[in-house]
């Protein structure tokens, strides 16, 4: 037993293994690989499912009491300074390490049909591998070094993911997109690790919070410096996390392929920023400034994307937007010290949104063939519609994340997102209505998407025109045009219900959607002495205690406000795009009818289009504000550069040049111009002689 | 002093190797290529077998030392020797110029004279980092300017007698502060006078003399390092040089500045050094947003890579400036990487060269499809480059910020800034590289060049790549293997001098 928990590391190394046999194979041998295609994503979906199966034992020592485990190795040291690498096995670990694998388990298997066509199909699996790799390493993470470096890691495996269509320009944007906004929070959270390394002198997340406690007992911290070591850090995370202001980078991430964005820029990695909150709770916890100001950024980040959200035409970005104001959910909870809400909702968000992408990865398949390949065309959900008929179980699985994301008991998110309403509510009644009405938001947009998408009548063929237009092939390969022909064979073409090896990960992760809420609060007691046992620190966490009957009552009587906006919610989005009002009927009727209340309504429409296509300005603020005052600057930097501390150096040598050639000149060594020069001197000595 | 003499047989081994160069058989260059290969991997294994078999790692005395009267009139001894700062450039100068040497493999205009060069400037540089003297170290430090001069005017690209002309007057007018620096050094209050490193680190001065002398030393390495506002001859150079040259500019040359700060300026003028430190902290710090900012603007390939060599320069300096233990390792294992780094991006860039035919990166775009290799080896060594965890750069980079924050003798409020200074160095280092690889490899135009599909890199590129990432990822995984290397040395000169 002791064996296998000193070898908690076998579990990213797995993973590991497999993209590191991938990559080099892909590298060296690029042609006799391609015959392996199978071989290689079976072989990263076996060594990944060792690591789920290991974690799957690590999660239940860890439920029924097995202490915490932590090794550590020193990796970089001298006298007296000692860099350590290791990992750290407590429930919140093993949970999140449950999460990773399961969803990475269920998404690759799933890319082996999606990514079927595609060239870059081992290289996808080897960069999955890494990715998950590199995500197990960074919750195992004991210290913030290790987050650090892992940090990075999945963010470069991101980068690369994103643009793993890379003759896309939009998706080599994106990318780099992503990348440098991920860095900023980089920046942040170096100087925050830096920050904290300097008052405490350690890395380690137990001895830091318990180093900066002892200080600030003693009154020996100057506060300030603290809470802005806090603040950078905090930054690290807003980034990931996609939050507020670093938010840009997630909706433009979606260009990268559906799995990925269902696995990293859904499930896990954007969850890395909140899992690093809560790793640092005990600290933040100190700092009441940095509590307040996390939960802030939470609201508004909950509020901005659902807002955002309302009306996005793209189908994927929809989600994204989802994604981030879910995120903003979590960061709200962990900002009012509800930490197991915050991480709850991790958990039931993780598995509900990567069903949904998954799902809505196997309506983009489905469209691909009809529409186009373009992600404007395949991803727009105003081409979609009735699809319910064509493919059922997308439709049902994608309807249980909808339900689910909505807080419709007794689906998972309806469990964690009551908890978090109901505690801002108690913690500060703003906060608690920004959760609420965004709760409402929520309900309404992704109804909005459901029926748009699922319900009605498909619009596919209404925009026929736009076929020829939009085909423009990623890969530029045979199989698009293969599928071409098939095109204009046939004339009604409808689209098909995905395969059996898309719908398996998709009905296997119904089952957590549907049911993780229940094992959440069966597991509360445990978990909850768990907890106080692996946070020296006592949480105050006593309001979560349902397990008694008049608790749950409470409990009930206390969801009931959030269900209710919910349904409000659902009313709205059927009323407006529910299938007895078809999308084009609506239009029309829009046309006709001129009163009072309509213009009302249709200004705010426009404006809620307008907020939703210029993503609420921000993205154009940056580009104005930022980007055109980094151009301006690196503007006059080189011209400073090449014409001022270059143009000296280019104007001694000059200079000398030019003495030199008059020099030469003046010193010819003609004895006729010596001679002229001496009687032109005494000329003048006579004149001057003269003149006197 | 009686053993064998390994330190003259490694300096003096490849120049003489060269020297026969013009008696090989002149059926073309495949002979002259090969011999020279031998004599360079030789050479490599003759250094790797002095560091396994010869040097201590515990010691921090110089070690192997050789000393040989060579013109008594001026006191002008043949004085060689090794410790920890010196074998680490010394193995990363056979590694890198082996490779080099490789990847001159297409050269084919006057092999013989080239090769020669290029030998001439493996004994310079090995020269330079094993002397023991000032008047030695000028020597190699002069023998080493007229190969790349040679190499720039004649193999380089278009603008090259331009860029060739700069470097050897900017370069020869900044070691001219050596020759002067030393000269002082050595005749200032005694009645003989030495050259000897050893003998110096004991002379005192006073503080006055001591900075001035230390302010002519600084301009000679401030050009070669290069600090700014002495940097403008990198760019040219670097974007007019042939790649091999280039790979030996970025991972040797510059180099060579850094080490003569640590190994004169600090070694032998501690107190101007704290004096000093601050001020090369902040230039330093400076120097990092300074040049990223300088490289974004650049359209050029390889003068964007040279900026980024410019930028990274500075986090040297910071070390060098911390004057602590984390701090200065920091630094040294820097050189180190991005002697590796740099030499990979710009050989990188030469194979790109040489399939495109083009440099400006507007121009490029959509090559990443056709050549996959050269792709993925691109954005690793960018990812190197811009310090991701698990490569060298980053736990050198994390070593420096650790090390200003390790100093005690600075006020909080600037550590503050310059550790915000430098972190914004972090942010705008991707920037620059992303969207180099962004406008070399990504989307699908294929404007302006000549040819639709390009080779993907071969396997003698690739071999090379290979080996310059290697050590990038090991220091990366495992940085306590090369630390030990100078950490002996480093404790030994800070706590003698400064603390």
């Amino acid at each position: 037993m002791e064996l296998i928990f000193q070898n908690v590391w076998f579990v990213p190394l797995f993973p590991f293994l497999a993209s590191i046999l991938l990559g080099i194979g892909l590298f060296f041998f690029p042609n006799s690989i391609k015959k392996f295609r199978r071989l290689s994503s079976f072989i990263s979906i076996m060594f990944l499912n060792i690591a789920m199966l290991l974690s799957f034992h690590f999660f239940w020592q860890q439920i029924t009491g097995s202490p915490i485990h932590r090794y550590l190795w020193s990796w970089v040291l001298y006298k007296n300074f000692v860099l350590e690498i290791g990992y750290l096995l407590d429930p919140l670990t093993s949970i999140m390490l449950v999460l990773v694998t399961t969803v990475a388990v269920m998404v690759m298997i799933y890319s082996d049909s999606y990514m079927f066509y595609d060239e870059g199909y081992i290289k996808f699996f080897c960069y999955l591998s890494l990715f998950t790799a590199s995500m197990l390493g960074l919750v195992l993470s004991p210290n913030l070094i290790q987050v650090y470096i892992f940090w990075e890691l999945v963010g470069m495996c991101s980068y690369l993911l994103i643009g793993f269509w890379f003759t896309r320009p939009s998706a080599a944007n994106a990318c780099q997109k992503a990348f440098v906004t991920n860095r900023i929070g980089d920046f942040g959270l170096l100087l925050g690790i830096l920050g904290f390394y300097w008052i405490t002198g350690s890395f380690d997340f137990q001895q830091l919070s318990k180093r900066f406690f002892e200080l600030l007992s003693y009154n020996q911290i100057n506060l300030v410096f603290a809470t802005l070591c806090a603040l950078f850090l905090f930054l690290g995370p807003v980034a990931k996390s996609a939050q507020f202001p670093l938010h840009i980078w997630l909706p433009d991430a979606m260009e990268g392929p559906t799995p990925i964005s269902a696995l990293i820029h859904a499930a896990t990695m954007v969850a890395a920023g909140i899992f690093l909150v809560a790793r640092m709770f005990p600290l933040f916890q100190m700092l009441p400034f940095v509590m307040s100001i996390i939960s802030w950024t939470g609201a508004i980040t909950a509020l901005l994307g659902a807002t955002i959200a309302l009306a996005q035409k793209d189908l994927k970005k929809g989600l994204a937007y989802s994604t981030m104001s879910q995120l903003g959910y979590m960061m709200l909870a962990l900002g009012i010290g509800s930490y197991k809400a915050g991480l709850f909702h991790l958990i039931t968000h993780a598995y509900s949104k990567a069903l949904l992408f998954l799902g809505s990865g196997s309506v983009i398949h489905s469209m691909e063939p009809i529409v186009g390949y373009h992600p404007n065309k395949s991803q727009n959900m105003i081409f979609m519609g009735g699809l319910r008929q064509y493919m059922p179980i997308t439709a049902i699985t994608f309807l249980f994340g909808t339900l689910s994301l909505c807080g419709i008991p007794p689906f998972a998110c309806f469990w964690s997102k009551d908890e978090i309403l109901v505690n801002s509510w108690l913690h500060f009644p703003i906060l608690g209505s920004i959760a609420f009405f965004t709760a409402g938001l929520t309900a309404f947009y992704m109804f909005r998407i459901y029926f748009l998408t699922f319900e009605g009548d498909f619009r596919g063929h209404f925009f026929d025109d736009v076929k020829k237009l939009s085909s423009i092939s990623i890969w530029g390969s045979l199989e698009f045009n293969k599928e071409q022909f098939k095109l204009d064979k046939k004339s009604t073409l409808y689209p098909k219900e995905a395969n059996n090896i898309m719908l398996f990960p998709l009905i296997i992760l119904t089952i957590p959607t549907v049911f993780i809420g229940f094992i959440g609060i069966l597991f509360d007691e445990n978990k909850m002495n768990v907890d106080s046992l692996s946070y020296w620190l006592t949480l105050s966490i006593n309001s979560f205690n349902y397990s008694n009957s008049e608790k749950f009552l409470e409990f009930l009587f206390n969801a009931i406000p959030s269900v209710s906006i919910a349904f409000f919610g659902i009313l709205i989005a059927f009323y407006l795009y529910g299938p007895n009002f078809s999308f084009l009927k609506k239009e029309k009727k829009k046309l006709q009818l001129k009163s009072e209340i309509d213009i009302v309504l249709k200004s705010f429409s426009n404006f809620i289009y307008n907020w939703s296509y210029y993503r609420a300005y921000i993205d154009g603020f940056y580009s104005s504000f930022f980007i055109k005052g980094l151009r301006f600057l690196i503007k006059i930097v080189s011209f400073i550069d090449r014409w001022i501390i270059d143009g000296i150096i280019n104007g001694i040598g000059i200079f000398s040049f030019f003495g030199g050639e008059s020099l030469k000149y003046i010193e010819g060594g003609r004895i006729s111009s010596y001679l002229f020069f001496i009687i032109f001197c005494m000329f003048l000595f006579f004149l001057y002689s003269y003149i006197i | 002093m009686n053993h064998f003499p390994w330190l003259t047989i490694i300096v003096l081994f490849p120049i003489s190797a060269g020297l026969v160069i013009p008696f090989l058989p002149s059926t073309g260059n495949k002979i002259i290529r090969w011999y020279t290969l031998g004599v360079c991997l030789l050479e490599f294994l003759l250094i790797t077998y002095i560091f396994c078999y010869h040097y201590q790692f515990n010691d921090h005395l110089i070690q192997l030392k050789e000393d040989y009267n060579w013109i008594s009139f001026i006191n002008f001894h043949w004085r060689l020797g090794i410790d920890g700062f010196s074998i680490g450039l010394i193995l990363l100068t056979g590694f890198i110029t082996t490779l080099a040497t490789l990847a001159a493999w297409p050269v084919t205009r006057n092999p013989r004279l080239f090769y020669f060069l290029m030998l001439a400037m493996y004994s310079g540089q090995i020269g330079l980092f094993a002397s023991q003297d000032i008047l030695l170290f000028f020597f190699m430090w002069e023998l080493e300017l007229l190969p790349v001069y040679l190499l720039l005017a004649m193999w380089g690209g278009k603008r090259r007698l331009y860029a060739a002309t700069k470097f050897i007057l900017y370069t020869a007018a900044g070691s001219l502060f050596i020759l002067i620096g030393g000269l002082i050094m050595a005749f200032y209050n005694s009645n003989e006078f030495t050259f000897d490193f050893q003998f110096l680190i004991n002379k005192k001065y006073p503080l006055e003399l001591e900075i001035i002398i230390y302010l002519s030393f600084l301009i000679a390495y401030a050009v070669k390092l290069p600090i700014i506002p002495f940097h403008t001859w990198l760019p040219d150079t670097h974007g007019e040089a042939h790649y091999s040259t280039c790979m030996l500019l970025a991972g040797i040359l510059l180099k060579m500045g850094a080490y003569g700060l640590i190994r004169i300026n600090m070694e032998l003028l501690p107190h101007a050094h704290s004096f000093f430190a601050p001020w090369l902290v902040i230039v330093g710090a400076i120097q990092i947003v300074y040049a990223a900012l300088t490289s974004l603007s650049q359209r050029n390939l390889k003068r964007r890579i040279a900026y980024s060599s410019v930028s990274h320069m500075g986090f040297v300096l910071i070390g060098i400036g911390s004057i602590t233990n984390l701090g200065l390792n920091g630094a040294i294992l820097q050189m180190i990487s991005h002697g590796l780094i740099g030499a990979s991006l710009f050989f990188l860039a030469g194979i790109s060269y040489d399939r495109t035919r083009t440099l400006v990166l507007d121009q490029m775009g959509g090559i990443g499809n056709s050549m996959p290799k050269i792709f993925t080896l691109f954005t690793s060594c960018s990812m190197a480059s811009l310090a991701l965890p698990g490569m060298s750069g980053f736990i050198a980079e994390l070593m420096i910020f650790l090390g200003v924050i390790d100093n005690p003798n600075y006020s909080s409020l600037f550590k503050i800034i310059i550790i915000i200074i430098q972190g914004i160095g972090i942010i705008l280092t991707p920037i620059y590289l992303l969207s180099m690889l962004r406008q070399m490899f990504y989307g699908y135009k294929f404007s302006n060049t000549l040819e639709p599909y390009f080779m993907d890199a071969g396997p003698r590129e690739i071999f090379i790549l290979i080996c310059l990432f290697f050590p990038i990822i090991s220091i990366g995984i495992y940085p306590n293997f090369v630390l030990s290397i100078w950490n002996s040395k480093v404790n030994f000169l800070l706590s003698n001098n400064f603390f």
